[in-house]
């Protein structure tokens, strides 16, 4: 099968995936407790007051005549008017997404930057203290809860040291690129710098999971490989050790690295909602849980679209670069 | 006052990225003045006279600039369109009412100079203030006023405001011809009329509204009040900035900031870092942090809001009058607010705060008596009745700790046994808003707030017959409230004592705490907090 063929195929299915996604989101609306009218209004409003709220938002209309006007916009981009701010979802959303894909992808980077060395050495200098260590930090890096990372960072970096701000995104990357734009030079570098000043603590809340589990699975990989019988043949060539590790075998790790890095990366955009609440970070995350204790429907719908088309979109990417870097995988 | 000077805010960025000219306008400029202007209104038809004080902020060689975290954005900008107190407490920075109350509640005059009952007619009139501008700097003039008040008790003037029952038995307004001053028309005597005018109502300009739609109005703001709108990012930032015209002397604050943190400690933990000024709903866990630490304090006021158990009076046991007085000599209410509540909290008698029209001073909390409670419970003949409390988790300041305490001392009893079920508020509310006395729980926690503070309010919903929240059903309740509904001044306010001793003795609640509105304050600023939940920057003066 061709890669174009591929893509299409895949993305047939994606549009499948994001439609069953679409339906099961809206019909947990209905089953969810908590009337949203209920949580726009207090107890005590005036039920005249309440059915005309109620019938300006739609909600009383039938469930098939709600279901169709949702999906409907949605290919246009119309995911409808939040109930609490009467603003349009899509643009909420959209507003949003580049906060959470900067902690994303910083925790990312996070991940990458310490994993793979941190596995290397570890593989290449088994059952040696660098070893044990890696060992003992990514068991404590997968055991360590979000929140409780994230908590401890800003009492002691923030709060003690203070060396890091608690909380906030006075400017994202949107903001840097409007001022290289605008020429100004000096500015955006000061903005670079208070940006990654506020996004050090989030991203590494969010990407200490990710460290850890990349670097067990460097080490596995890099173990796996040295043990091949290509290593033990470029060793008898009399390859230097160093192209043997990093040209040779981390080069064949790295393959199922990269798969699981970029599916992480669609993981890390709907699982960044606890550090963003922890850090009051203006992303999707605290979209969704602002929605969620405001029975906003319409938002939590949005941002749950856009974190599974985000998160289809990369699973076909990594599906087609696997293949694509891999030639022994057919796209089938 | 926030300790950001060295780090270039999002705003700068914007400007500079704009090209637009950074605004300075505010900086160093002279603060207000200390002059107090007193001014004093009578209402006819019988009630009190009110003497009313506009205080201004003290004076204050410059300006300065204060954030106020919150724990939710706004959900708009339209001052009629919402709800929550979080946007309240943003919007009424920049719009203001014919009405307003001080610190503790008492009603102030702001837009009028005076207000009166219109005798022989179920009307009242306000006369305004002149000179008034708007922030777009037109003048205010009666006709905005009407229509305000127009478009929240009338749909068809412009949308179906979600405040209307806020100004329930007002019927709609009407300039009077040739005179700065408005006539608001009741459906009744309506005797809270100036209760409600003092705490809803805020004045749009009319040709603004109508001349926008409402996601403009949504996003922008043009009021009368000592702020005007700099900036709206949705769910991140309001700024705003202080109005040079305003019709008192301008604020003491130059740029006021809100922002939202939904976690406490992070709120807690920006105050204590200087990044924020002002900080909402601080755990009592956290108030010996913020006390401890050097620049920051706790500032707590009681709020409006009650926390209380409804018991069904239509099922067992709580139908027996003993069984409800034996859960109120149960529980130790005085240690629950100590101990659970850290001292944020008044332990109540009544379903009427001491702050509110009605409020009986005679009536005292019930003791802590488990010995009696055991024997009212043996009276009532209920022994070994096993009871179960719904609670809301989160909602209200340790809410879920509150009602486990409550349980627990019940369950104390030997011949009583108590649990506690967990609730998601939404579904809680669903069952208590149902219409039926028989879709609710039988045994709840809930909390109710009435920015009015009036007492009668409170009654009608939560404990009348026809209450939209009722457990209870008394005749003699009842009467009383339908004969507090026809009287207004003293009459009414020594029958709502009446019904409030009422349900006293027959306990259709077991009454537990006045909620404490505790803030985390920059020691830089004073500020006091209010019993009405608002955060008042226009009061804020540097020390």
């Amino acid at each position: 099968m061709s890669l174009s063929r591929f893509l299409i195929k895949r993305s047939l299915q994606g549009l499948f995936v994001i439609w069953g996604v679409i339906t099961v989101v809206f019909g947990l609306r209905f089953i969810s407790p908590g009337d949203p009218a209920n949580v726009l209004l207090p107890p005590d409003v005036d039920p005249e007051v309440r059915a005309q709220v109620i019938a300006e938002l739609g909600l009383n209309e039938p469930l098939y005549v709600q279901y169709w006007d949702f999906v409907s916009g949605i290919p246009v981009g119309d995911l409808g008017l939040s109930l609490v701010t009467r603003t349009p979802v899509a643009s909420r959303v959209v507003t949003k997404l580049p906060a959470t894909l900067e902690l994303a992808i910083a925790a990312t980077i996070v991940a990458v930057i310490i994993a793979i060395p941190l596995g290397v050495v570890s593989a290449t200098r088994r059952h040696q203290p660098a070893d044990y260590s890696a060992t003992v930090f990514s068991l404590v890096g997968i055991s360590t809860p979000n929140f409780w990372l994230g908590v401890m960072l800003i009492l002691v970096l923030a709060v003690q040291l203070n060396l890091f701000p608690t909380s906030q995104r006075p400017i994202g990357i949107d903001g840097i690129v409007l001022l290289l734009v605008g020429g100004n030079l000096s500015a955006a570098f000061d903005g670079f710098t208070t940006w990654l000043w506020h996004i050090t603590l989030p991203a590494i809340t969010l990407g200490t999971y990710f460290t850890a589990l990349i670097t067990r699975l460097t080490r596995s990989g890099m173990l796996d490989q040295l043990g091949q019988t290509y290593v033990r043949a470029s060793r008898a060539k009399g390859l230097p050790e160093t192209l043997v590790r990093y040209k040779h075998a981390l080069r064949n790790t790295l393959i199922p690295v990269i798969t699981v890095i970029g599916l992480q990366l669609g993981t890390l955009i709907g699982g960044a909602v606890i550090t963003e609440a922890v850090f009051a970070w203006p992303g999707l995350g605290t979209l969704i849980i602002n929605s969620i204790n405001a029975r906003d429907w319409p938002v939590l719908q949005g941002s749950l679209i856009v974190v599974a088309v985000g998160f289809v979109l990369v699973n076909i990417l990594v599906d087609a670069l696997y293949a694509y870097v891999n030639p022994q995988v057919a796209y089938d | 006052m926030t300790d950001n000077d060295s780090h270039v805010g999002r705003r700068t960025y914007l400007k500079l990225a704009g090209g637009a000219a950074a605004s300075a306008a505010l900086a160093g400029c002279a603060g207000g003045g200390g002059e107090e202007t007193e001014e004093t209104t009578t209402e006819t038809g019988g009630e009190e006279t009110e003497e009313t004080t506009t205080s201004t902020p003290e004076e204050t060689s410059e300006s300065f600039d204060v954030t106020i975290t919150q724990g939710q954005m706004p959900s708009g900008l339209d001052p009629q369109d919402h709800r929550e107190t979080p946007t309240d407490i943003v919007v009424l920075h920049a719009y203001e009412g014919v009405l307003t109350r001080d610190a503790a509640g008492a009603i102030q005059q702001a837009l009028s100079t005076n207000y009166e009952r219109i005798e022989g007619e179920n009307a009242v009139r306000f006369d305004l203030r002149e000179g008034v501008t708007f922030h777009n700097g037109d003048e205010l003039t009666p006709e905005d006023v009407a229509y305000s008040i127009n478009r929240v008790v009338d749909e068809s003037v412009g949308f179906a405001s979600p405040q209307a029952d806020q100004l329930a038995g007002v019927a709609g307004a009407e300039v009077i011809e040739g005179e700065m001053a408005v006539k608001v028309n009741n459906t009744s005597l309506n005797p809270i009329v100036f209760s409600e005018f003092a705490t809803y109502l805020d004045v749009m300009q009319q040709s603004w509204v109508e001349e926008n739609d409402m996601a403009f109005i949504s996003q922008n703001m043009n009021g009368t009040g000592p702020f005007q709108l700099d900036s709206y990012t949705e769910d991140e930032e309001v700024v705003l900035t202080r109005y040079d015209d305003y019709w008192r002397e301008p604020a003491a604050v130059g740029t006021l900031t809100f922002r939202a943190a939904s976690e406490a400690s992070t709120r807690v933990n920006q105050l204590l870092q200087g990044e924020t000024d002002v900080v909402v709903n601080v755990p009592p866990q956290e108030v010996q942090r913020v006390n401890n630490s050097e620049g920051a304090r706790v500032a707590a006021a009681p709020s409006t809001r009650i926390i209380y158990n409804a018991m069904r009076y239509d099922l067992e046991p709580f139908d027996s009058v003993e069984f409800r007085q034996a859960m109120n000599y149960a529980i130790d209410l005085e240690s629950i607010v100590q101990n659970v509540l850290g001292g944020f909290g008044a332990a109540t008698s009544q379903p009427t705060l001491p702050e509110f029209v009605g409020h009986n001073a005679d009536l005292d909390p019930y003791p802590y008596d488990p010995d009696q409670a055991e024997q009212l419970v043996e009276d009532s003949g209920y022994a070994g009745a096993e009871i179960e409390l719904h609670t809301p988790v989160g909602r209200y300041l340790k809410d879920l700790e509150i009602a486990q305490a409550v349980a627990g001392y019940i369950d104390e009893l030997p011949n009583v046994t108590a649990t506690v079920r967990q609730r998601d508020f939404g579904s809680l509310v669903d069952e208590l808003l149902a219409g039926s006395i028989e879709a609710r729980p039988p045994w709840f926690l809930i909390g109710w707030g009435e920015a009015t503070f009036d007492g009668g309010l409170v009654m009608q919903a939560l404990l009348a017959s026809d209450g939209t929240l009722t457990t209870w059903q008394n005749e003699e309740f009842d009467a009383l409230l339908e004969q507090a509904g026809t009287q207004s001044g003293d009459e009414r306010d020594a029958t709502l004592q009446e019904a409030n001793a009422l349900a006293h003795e027959e306990c259709p609640w077991i009454f537990l705490n006045q909620q404490f509105s505790v803030y985390g304050v920059n020691d830089a600023i004073a500020w006091e907090a209010r019993s009405d939940e608002r955060i008042d920057a226009y009061d804020m003066s540097q020390q």
